[in-house]
Parts: structure tokens; C-alpha cells; sequence
């Protein structure tokens, strides 16, 4: 028998690897994966590049950004489904199409699930499929997620929160008078329990900001009521292992521009460079995320985790934001980094936590590593929504892959690609886009994701002009037509009796 | 279409040849499943007295202007009807006045396009009419309006229609707060979300099925479903996550004047030309109940109703699509 048909690495794998010692080894696991994992959600943007990362990954996704092109993204062909109320509808809608059922089981092996969201069905449709949840218990993530017991968690682990009261708000005048005893002024940020980015934060500092409000806080329930700071907001994301937890670097977060989102206080992209923030800041918020990540594995909770800092602007002062526990709209650039190709991407230690596979790791000095700022490039990107107040019906969007500026400021398509490092220069940019032809154009809906190298904010954080040319140039390029309307005639011509 | 708004302080001739006009219509289509399946006079009274006392004595006023007959008594009673759809989209304008605006739709064949202003019983009440004194949208002498959406559910229980639990609650309720603990207490045959709004801008909106307790919320927009969609075709047909999504976006996201709150329900995604599909806008009204005002709107004509000055009259309606 010829040599090469021993196949000797695939035994002294086995037989002698039975702990991975090291990020070669760990890296090398993933590369020879069987098991097929599967991460399935609206679009495969929160993952994205992970299927070079580990064998056999795919991407089931509702919308194909990529009109077919991506060789791990599978899209089944849309039946007729309820409008989605949320992630969770639209994967639990995914995990019962016939289409995907059938893909999953060609495929074979133990499939291995995760997601950006779900919940108690979801858990359910996969026990019957056969997968594995890789992700904390739905219920413990809704606990956790639950703002008020965020603080809770942050202060037992020593990472303090805006000054807040948590409290039930029956009228205007009773959120005066909680605030006033909790000696927090009249300039507010209110929050309730649950939700995301903007939809959930309200500002409120007079009584028709209140009122514009009122249906989302009367009857609510405890709401976490913050004084208003002036503060940056920055993201960070870690990984909660048994080995400790390993923490990303600080981003900075892009919030409420209006180019983007026509949410105020509405997260609309980040921006990943090592000198985003002053070293104390970057470091203390190291400091914190680790200390945060052992409480939460106290807590039960393990694996990937995202936390947002209030940082504030005059005293340079930490404060914790909100938990999402949870991969993010962030993960992307915090598993493009540099560091990311270097060593290998965070979501990569939660596979390997989930994995049950023995692993030993050094933690201290991944950290250490991750925290040198040589790790670190420049990217960053902007989540594009449609910012009018009009709905019409989309007849042309921009198609996902690599944009170059002209040097009148136009923006054309150059080449398909689905690797967002294939941006050469600052000159060109990698579009996904979610808006497709035939969709509705309504005020929030998501145009597409803009990813470029270098900044796209000032140094005081806001949108520089590049960013604002490119938004420009992406939305020029968006058509649409109106929807059909009705004109109604009325003749009072006579009166009766 | 022909919309008629009609005024008679006390039930008389008026609302008799109101009868004796829809009657065979109603009859047909009350009918249209059987005479057994519909229970019976001394059912339906029985329902009435102990869930409604206070309007007894004129749902019996009004079954004798019908003619006393069996049939019409019991149809009047709004116990246990055939069960109805409808689509709908209702908001609390966010400024300042009390302000509620509704769009209603439904199939232009099956709808009175009637506007009654009367003074039963004492009390002033002017709204949209449906089977004859129940009301699908609705403002009292009192300052209280009312509107119902359809709920999106297809179950079907022991209650009574909707539209009579509207003129109920306007009948003998004068603030959002006692109106909600009648709408939490009258048992409804089918899925309604009821919203009403008081002349202190106090509101709430209920959700009342058959099946459950009603769910008294502070929702400032309904659409067609509750809590969570359950019968899927149907929302999906009337789009009403989308609408409900899209009121939700103007209330946090604009200061929208009144006009412009008003004017958004008389563009799409609010307003439906889905007529062909019987879902069609078949009006927008708009209530200030502080200032015990309506009005009627169809895109390009506004038709204000005032209750401390009523003036009869009718319009002819041609929506393109609505035959």
C-alpha cells in the first residue's frame, strides 16, 4: 500500500490530540470540522467570512444578498408566511420551510445551529431536526437581555451603569416626580426592558416627548430610567469561556446620523482603529468587559457576548450601556480585524466552547495580544437605511460586492466579491445589499451595509465627508416607484328630508 | 357610494325607514346560516339585560319600531351574529388635543355608509353606523370616542356583535378609564381591538376576544391583530403588521402636525384600494372628542360633522376600484 493512503494525521489526530493546546491547533480543528454548523438568519451578515473559518459551515438566510452567487449561502424560494414581527419569526419560519429541512438532512451529520436570535420555538424546531442549539439556553438570553438585569449583573461584577432608577411610569408627572427623588434631573433616557437600537430608547425632556412615547412606557411594566449624559457610544464584544474570557477591541459605534437611520439614538455601523479612544479608555474597557464576562459565566451564561460603553465626553469616564447577549450588527468587524486573521476570529472561541472539544488556552495572553494596537487595521462600516419619509416600491438597488468612487463622487459597481477584505484602498468599498428590486422602500427599511477602509467619522465623531459621498452615492443609485394611490370624488349635491 | 349623515334626536320615523331599508338585506345575510343557529328572542334579551341593563328598554323601543317581528328582535339584539371581517388601521394622534383617526376597511357592498346622530336615552352620540344603531366608530355628549379594528382572530364565541358594544359604551360611559372596564366586561363574539380616547387625552385600547379576558393596553395604534398574529393569511392580505409598524413610525419618529397625521392615512401603506379583495379603504374619520367634532375624509374631500351643530345630509362617493 502506497504511503500517502494511510492517511497518518487523521490517526495521530485522534489518538494523540485529544486536547488542543494552542490557536494552530484550534484553528486546524475547525479546518478538518465534520459536523456540519449552520447559521441561520435573515442575512449572513453578522458571520460573514466565517464559512473560510470552519469546514462544512453554511449560511441558511431568508434574504440572498448575493443573488445566488455565494457558494455557502442557501436561500430557499419564498413561500407564503405571515409578515415577520421579528429575527425569531423569520427563522422559525426558515426552520420549516421544506426546502431547508431537506438541505439540512442531505447534508448529514449532527448539525450544529446558531443564530442571531431565538426563542422557545426555535429551541424546539431544532430538537426536531436533530441540531444543537450552540448558544445559552433562549430563556437565560432573555433573562440576561433584560435591561434591568443588566445593571444588576454589572454591578455585581463591578461595572458600574448610568445613574438610573428602575421604576413603572404611569404618567408624565409621575416620571417627574420618580426622577426628582432619585436625583437624576428631568433630562432622561428611557428604556424599557427588551429591544434594540433606537426602538426602545426613548429621549425625553418635555411633556410631548412623553406623549409621542407614552404608548411604549404607560403599562410597560419597570423601565430603566437614565439621566441624560453627554457621552460617545462604543461597543465591544467578548467571548465567555471556561478558559476565561477573551475580549475584542473597543469600537467606536456610529449613532442617529440621519444620512443612515432615521432612528435618533439608533445604531447605524462602527468603526474598528486602535486609536479610536485614548489607551486608559481602551484598556479600563478591557478591564471591564473581562470582569463582566466572568460574572456572566458565574450567571450561567457562556459564550459570545456584546457590551456597549457610554463613555463620557468630558471626564472620560466608563459607564455600562446595554448587554446583547448575543453575536451583533458589530460581530463583523470585530472578526475582520487584523488580530482576527492573525490569531483567529472571536466567534471561532465560541464554536470551540460549545464544541464540548478539550481545549487548553492562555487567555492572559491572547488578551494581551489583542490588545496591542499593531492588531488592529482600520475599517468601518455603515448600516444604510432609507432615511425619507416616503414609501415607494424599490425597481433597482445597488448589488453586494466591491464600489469605487470616482473623482467626481460618483460611486459605480466595479466586481462581484463577498469578501469584504477585498477592498484594495479607500477608493473602493464592499456593498451587501438587502433591499431587492420589488421590495418596499419605507422609512427605516435597510438599503444595505457599506464597508470601506479608514474612518467614516471626525475626530469629534462625526460623519466625515467621505462617508457622507458614499451614502450619497449608494442611495443615488437606489430607484423606486410610487405606489398606486386613490382620489375620491364627493358631490354634496342634495340634502334629504 | 352614497353616505347619508342622518339626525333624530329619539327613535322615530327616521330610524324606522332606516329599517324598513337595510332590514332585507340584514335579514339575508343574519339568515345566511340558518335561523336555528342564531339563538333565540328570550336568549338574546336575557343576553342583553344582564350584560347590558341600561340600554333594555331602548333596544325594546327600537324592536318595536321594527315592527316588533321575532326576527328583527333578534337581530337587533347583537347576540350571536353571523361572524364579520373587516381590516381597519386606528391611532392616537400624538400633539397635544385629543385627536383620533381610523381608517375603515371593508367591502362598500356590505356597509351602511350611514352617519347617525341621535339623543337616546338622554345622551348625545354621533358615529358611523352599523346594523342600524351599533356603531363601528363613534363620539358621545361626553367627550368620549371610539373606534374598533378587527383583531385578526377567526374564533367565534357567546358575545355580542362589536358594533353594539361601541353604542353601548357611549351610552352609558363619559371617560376612557369606565370605558375600559366595560369593554373588559361585555363578552365580544369575535376579536376586536376597541380604542377609545376621553376629552383629557386619556386613552386605552382593548383587546377583546371570545375566547380570553380582554387585554385592556395602552396601545396608541390597532391594526388587525393582537398581541401576536394568528391567523396568518389575513395579515398578511391586510398587510397589518406593516401598517401597524408604519403608525408606530410616525408616532415616535415625526412631530407631525394634525394635518399631517391625518393626511397619512389617506396614502398608502395606510390606505388600501384592495377593493377587488373586499378590503378597501372605505373612509377615514377623524374625532376631537374635546371639541365633539367629526369628520369624514376620502383623499382630495373632507366632510365635518359637528354634534352641538348637526347638519343632515349625503355625498356621493366615487372611489376608483369601489364600484
Amino acid at each position: 500500500m502506497p504511503k500517502w493512503q494511510n492517511k497518518p494525521t487523521e490517526r495521530t489526530d485522534h489518538m494523540t490530540t485529544t486536547v488542543l493546546k494552542n490557536i494552530s491547533e484550534i484553528r486546524r480543528y475547525f479546518h478538518r470540522n465534520e459536523d456540519p454548523v449552520y447559521f441561520i438568519s435573515a442575512t449572513n451578515f453578522n458571520l460573514l467570512g466565517l464559512d473560510e473559518w470552519v469546514k462544512n459551515f453554511k449560511y441558511i438566510c431568508y434574504i440572498d444578498c448575493y443573488g445566488g452567487k455565494h457558494p455557502n449561502v442557501f436561500c430557499p424560494s419564498e413561500q407564503p408566511h405571515a409578515e415577520f414581527q421579528s429575527i425569531e419569526d423569520i427563522n422559525n419560519y426558515l426552520l420549516q420551510h421544506k426546502e431547508v429541512i431537506d438541505f439540512i438532512k442531505r447534508r448529514g451529520g449532527k448539525p450544529k445551529f446558531v443564530f442571531l436570535m431565538f426563542d422557545a420555538e426555535t429551541e424546539r424546531l431544532s430538537k426536531e431536526l436533530g441540531a444543537d442549539v450552540w448558544f445559552p439556553k433562549a430563556k437565560l438570553r432573555t433573562k440576561m437581555d433584560n435591561k434591568i438585569e443588566t445593571v444588576r449583573i454589572g454591578n455585581k461584577a463591578g461595572v458600574p451603569s448610568v445613574p438610573n432608577v428602575l421604576a413603572e411610569v404611569k404618567s408624565y408627572d409621575d416620571l417627574k416626580k420618580t426622577c426628582e427623588k432619585a436625583g437624576i434631573g428631568h433630562d432622561l433616557v428611557l428604556q424599557s426592558a427588551f429591544g434594540d437600537s433606537g426602538h426602545t430608547t426613548f429621549f425625553i425632556k418635555s411633556e410631548a416627548d412623553f406623549r409621542r412615547h407614552e404608548h411604549e412606557i404607560i403599562g410597560e411594566g419597570e423601565i430603566k430610567i437614565m439621566k441624560r449624559i453627554d457621552c460617545r457610544g462604543s461597543a465591544i464584544e467578548a467571548c465567555a469561556t471556561k478558559e476565561g474570557t477573551i475580549v475584542g477591541p473597543l469600537m467606536t459605534e456610529l449613532v442617529g446620523f440621519k444620512e443612515l437611520t432615521p432612528y435618533r439614538g439608533g445604531w447605524c455601523g462602527n468603526e474598528i482603529l486602535s486609536t479610536a479612544f485614548p489607551p486608559k479608555v481602551r484598556q479600563k474597557a478591557r478591564e471591564l468587559t473581562f470582569k463582566f464576562g466572568e460574572q456572566l459565566r458565574k450567571e450561567g451564561y457562556r459564550g459570545y457576548f456584546e457590551l456597549d460603553f457610554l463613555i463620557d465626553k468630558k471626564t472620560g469616564d466608563l459607564w455600562l450601556g446595554e448587554l446583547n447577549p448575543r453575536i451583533t450588527g458589530a460581530s463583523s468587524m470585530t472578526n475582520h480585524a487584523a488580530f482576527a486573521h492573525a490569531d483567529a476570529p472571536l466567534f471561532l472561541f465560541h464554536l470551540l466552547e460549545f464544541s464540548k472539544k478539550k481545549f487548553a488556552l492562555d487567555t492572559t495572553e491572547l488578551n494581551d495580544r489583542w490588545a496591542d494596537p499593531s492588531m488592529i487595521d482600520s475599517w468601518s462600516q455603515m448600516v444604510i437605511k432609507h432615511t425619507d419619509d416616503s414609501v415607494d416600491i424599490c425597481t433597482e438597488a445597488p448589488e453586494t460586492g466591491i464600489y469605487k468612487m470616482l473623482e467626481d463622487g460618483r460611486v459605480v459597481y466595479d466586481r462581484f466579491d463577498y469578501h469584504r477584505r477585498a477592498v484594495e484602498s479607500e477608493n473602493e468599498a464592499f456593498f451587501l445589499r438587502i433591499l431587492q428590486p420589488g421590495d418596499y422602500r419605507y422609512e427605516g427599511a435597510d438599503i444595505g451595509i457599506l464597508v470601506t477602509r479608514g474612518r467614516s467619522m471626525t475626530k469629534s465623531f462625526q460623519l466625515n465627508e467621505r462617508a457622507k459621498k458614499w451614502i450619497h452615492g449608494i442611495k443615488q443609485t437606489v430607484t423606486a416607484k410610487p405606489l398606486p394611490t386613490a382620489t375620491a370624488f364627493a358631490d354634496p349635491a342634495f340634502k334629504i328630508l | 357610494m352614497l353616505w347619508r349623515a342622518i339626525s333624530e334626536d329619539m327613535p322615530g320615523p327616521k330610524w324606522s325607514g332606516l329599517f324598513a331599508q337595510y332590514w332585507p338585506d340584514y335579514k339575508r345575510w343574519w339568515l345566511k346560516e340558518g335561523e336555528s343557529t342564531r339563538p333565540t328572542y328570550a336568549e338574546s334579551r336575557r343576553a342583553l339585560k344582564q350584560h347590558m341593563p341600561e340600554i333594555v328598554p331602548l333596544y325594546e323601543e327600537l324592536c318595536e319600531l321594527a315592527g316588533g317581528g321575532d326576527l328583527a328582535a333578534r337581530f337587533l339584539s347583537f347576540y350571536c351574529p353571523p361572524p364579520y371581517l373587516a381590516g381597519c388601521s386606528q391611532a392616537i394622534w400624538p400633539g397635544k388635543q385629543p385627536v383620533m383617526v381610523r381608517n375603515y376597511d371593508y367591502n362598500p357592498n356590505a356597509f351602511d355608509s350611514l352617519v347617525l346622530h341621535t339623543k337616546w336615552q338622554g345622551r348625545q352620540v354621533m358615529g358611523t353606523s352599523d346594523g342600524l344603531w351599533g356603531l363601528v366608530d363613534g363620539v358621545n355628549g361626553a367627550g368620549l370616542a371610539i373606534s374598533l379594528t378587527f383583531g385578526g382572530r377567526r374564533v367565534v364565541g357567546d358575545g355580542f356583535g362589536v358594533p353594539l358594544i361601541l353604542r353601548y359604551v357611549l351610552q352609558t360611559c363619559t371617560t376612557a378609564e369606565e370605558a375600559g372596564e366595560v369593554l373588559a366586561r361585555v363578552p365580544t363574539h369575535m376579536s376586536y381591538n376597541v380604542t377609545v380616547l376621553d376629552k383629557k387625552r386619556q386613552y386605552l385600547t382593548a383587546m377583546m376576544a371570545p375566547d380570553r379576558p380582554a387585554l385592556i393596553t395602552h396601545a396608541a395604534v390597532a391594526t388587525n391583530h393582537q398581541e401576536n398574529v394568528e391567523w396568518v393569511s389575513h395579515a398578511r392580505f391586510t398587510a397589518t403588521v406593516e401598517r401597524e409598524r408604519y403608525l408606530l413610525q410616525r408616532l415616535t419618529l415625526h412631530r407631525d402636525p394634525e394635518e399631517k397625521f391625518i393626511g397619512a392615512f389617506l396614502r398608502p401603506p395606510l390606505y388600501s384600494t384592495a377593493f377587488h379583495a373586499g378590503f378597501g379603504t372605505l373612509y377615514t374619520a377623524v374625532y376631537r372628542p374635546r371639541k365633539l367634532e367629526m369628520e369624514l375624509r376620502w383623499p382630495g374631500t373632507v366632510w365635518p360633522l359637528s354634534m352641538k351643530a348637526f347638519e343632515e345630509g349625503s355625498r356621493q362617493i366615487l372611489i376608483p376600484g369601489a364600484a
